[in-house]
């Protein structure tokens, strides 16, 4: 096998699962992957596939039931536990939930396999522990118990814990579950500016596939029967996505990377004017079960010029005005059930 | 950020300095505790006469009481105290569970189902006030396998049932098992043996021998080395597991120098002084209250001090100042340590979740 001087990871015919010998139970048939330094890299795959058991074993909290993992060229076997603790960080779905803790404390438990036989924290490991909580904007809550903490926050300070590891590898099982929108940005940007500065090497799964694809570097995406690994891009232009919804009523659009429901079509309608406007119409017009026609229907709809000029349906002689979106898709149904 | 910062360096100096403060405070309301134990007591001494006791070689009548009695009745309580508490503490963080001490769980039954093998099972001419020498080590060592069986027990369980209710429920059963052993081992054996056991069960400070204080001490001393040892693997269990394995720590090799730690201070105890309650739950969650850390390395010194405070004032409550009357000590640290219990219940009904 040739040498990539810039793997960081390779996992070679790995089988995960639980048991041994006759009683062993494998989830996936042997996986290979590989990470190189400062990637981003999504797992993506069903619910119950083996991503967390994956993420586990390459942790190092499960033992593999056969196969290789090394880091930086060196099996997991001929690591010790604090040597591996120095090279790997994981961040599971598991919230720690312990009172009196404040986000310091938790931080500082990151310089675990760095602190000597009490686990003292010396000014090195200070200095450390400050710029973890800088980085992750937590210094303000430094003194605060983790319990006041916010889902976000408490997620940022996990990571900021995990900065302190000082590992050159990040394992995060599901980072952004139980979110919401704007702290589930802030932690991929968060993790997308630690890999982009080319110090860290992140592994994450996740469920969200438009956020996978618009921000990983890489992805590797588990099915039944194999582990499939490349860019975003490389696995959309190969259709791969497609195995995921295969029984599923989700349809994964790989031309422009959304999801739609498979529904029946209602029918055709022609649109008239271009930008912005067209744009949002083309969506709700899609939503309500709609075409967008390429030839002049009836009836057909004429775009707002202007932020105050309003839609027009056109049906023939009638040409019923709109100010919103919302009162032209409910008109549209109406009309083109009884027309169309 | 640059102040923000700074102000949160304040924070933690200032946190340090208070933490130190509670230490100086902590170690003075202990001297002064183990003070008035040898002070106070059933017969009046006068304070003088006290330290005269001390320093002058009188051979009076007050001079054997201070010396005999009350000097290694106190230094029993001391250590009791610390033991108990340390043991309730490291149980509390293994187990993920506030609720969690050396008599709740049923430690101090298993390390009572040994004592009783020994006094009640095996020999028909020993008791505790007679044995000597080898004969107390045969009798702690009965009692840490005991403390350590059921210790092993509830690890299994818990590593099965996560929820802490059911652990507790379990464990009460399991107190309540043994004790039907221990009830049918009494019914088997004669009265001498039997009214032995009956008293060394009602918890006393007062019974030691000089050479069973020092197997005790000895015992004592080992187990709180080991815990200062533990604390920093401690710190990595509150975590849970799977966090505390992937920043190091060697998970089952914690487990083991703490259940070994927690079998010797809590089963050492209970084989001199009986099975005693509630110090070892109650006083850990007094010293997260007064330091509001989770670290060990503050939590276990502060456990020492608290442990044996605690269980020193106990001992003077015990002994009824101006009174010739004396309580069984496991009534004291019952009313003392209860409703601490009960307002960490009520505090956070959700308790089952943190601690």
């Amino acid at each position: 096998m040739e040498m990539n001087s810039k793997e960081i990871l390779s996992v070679d015919s790995l089988r995960i699962g639980y048991g041994s010998g006759k009683n062993e139970n494998a989830l996936l048939p042997p996986l290979n992957a590989s990470a190189n330094f400062g990637e981003l890299i999504a797992v993506i795959g069903r619910n119950g596939i083996g991503k967390s058991t994956l993420l586990r074993t390459l942790t190092g909290l499960q033992q593999p039931l056969g196969g290789n993992i090394s880091y930086y060229w060196k099996n997991i076997k001929d690591y010790t536990r604090i040597a591996l603790a120095q090279k790997v960080g994981y961040i599971s779905t598991e919230i720690v939930k312990v009172s009196n803790m404040r986000v310091y404390d938790l931080v500082a438990l990151g310089r675990f396999p760095h602190t000597n036989w009490i686990g003292k924290v010396g000014m090195r490991d200070h200095e450390i522990i400050l710029d973890a909580l800088k980085k992750t904007s937590m210094s303000f809550f430094a003194q605060k118990f983790i319990s006041e903490l916010s889902d976000g926050e408490r997620q940022k300070a996990m990571i900021a814990r995990i900065l302190a590891q000082d590992t050159g590898i990040m394992i995060m099982d599901e980072p952004t579950a139980f979110l919401d929108i704007a702290s589930k940005y802030e932690i991929l940007h968060l993790m997308h500016q630690l890999s982009g500065s080319g110090t860290k090497t992140i592994i994450f799964s996740t469920h969200d596939l438009q956020m996978a694809i618009s921000q990983a570097d890489k992805i590797w995406l588990i099915l039944e029967n194999e582990l499939i690994e490349g860019a975003p891009e490389d696995l959309m232009l190969a259709g791969e996505f497609d195995h995921l919804f295969d029984s599923s009523t989700v349809m994964f659009n790989s031309e422009d990377g959304t999801f739609s429901f498979r529904s029946e079509t209602k029918g055709a309608v022609y649109l008239e004017g271009e930008g912005n406007k067209r744009f949002w119409t083309e969506k709700a017009i899609n939503r309500a079960g709609f075409k967008v026609s390429k030839e002049k229907t009836l009836p057909f709809i004429i775009l707002p010029t202007t932020n105050h000029s309003p839609w027009k349906l056109v049906n023939g002689t009638e040409i019923l005005e709109f100010r919103s979106l919302y009162e032209l898709m409910g008109c549209l149904s109406r009309t083109t059930t009884r027309s169309i | 950020m640059k102040t923000a910062v700074r102000k949160d360096l304040t924070n933690e100096i200032n946190s340090g300095r208070k933490a130190r403060l509670i230490f100086i405070c902590l170690f003075l309301l202990l001297i002064l505790f183990l003070i008035l134990d040898i002070f106070l007591g059933s017969v009046n001494i006068k304070p003088s006469e006290v330290i005269g006791a001390f320093f002058n070689n009188s051979h009076t009548g007050f001079q054997t009481i201070i010396l005999k009695f009350r000097l290694p009745k106190a230094i029993t309580a001391l250590t009791v105290g610390i033991a108990l508490s340390l043991s309730g503490l490291q149980m509390q963080t293994v187990f993920r569970n506030p609720m969690a001490g050396p008599y709740v769980l049923g430690i101090s039954s298993g390390a009572s189902l040994g004592v009783a093998f020994v006094i009640l099972g095996f020999s028909s001419t020993i008791t505790p006030e007679s044995l000597t020498g080898f004969g107390n080590w045969i009798l702690v060592a009965a009692s840490w396998v005991g403390a350590g069986a059921v210790m092993l027990l509830i690890m299994v369980i818990s590593s099965k049932v996560k929820d802490i209710m059911t652990v507790l429920i379990l464990g009460i059963m399991l107190s309540s098992g043994i004790s039907a052993v221990v009830t049918i081992m009494q019914y088997f054996s004669n009265e001498t043996l039997l009214k032995a056991y009956v008293i060394w069960t009602m918890g006393s400070l007062g019974n030691l021998t000089v050479n069973q204080l020092n197997v005790l001490l000895i015992s004592v001393s080992a187990g709180i080395i080991l815990s200062l040892f533990s604390s920093k693997m401690l710190n990595a269990l509150l975590l849970g597991e799977n966090y505390a394995g992937s920043i190091g720590l060697n998970v089952r090799f914690a487990r083991a120098v703490i259940f070994i730690c927690t079998s010797i201070l809590a089963g050492s105890v209970t084989a001199f002084c009986g099975p005693i309650g509630f110090i070892g739950i109650a006083v850990p969650h007094i010293v997260r209250i007064l330091f509001k850390t989770s670290d060990h390395k503050i939590l276990i010194p502060g456990t020492i001090l608290m442990g044996g405070a605690v269980m020193l004032a106990s001992d003077i409550l015990s002994q009824l100042p101006g009174s010739e009357t004396v309580l069984p000590i496991n009534a004291v640290t019952s009313l003392i340590g209860i409703p601490v219990v009960i307002w960490v219940i009520l505090r956070n009904r959700q308790y089952s979740d943190s601690f």
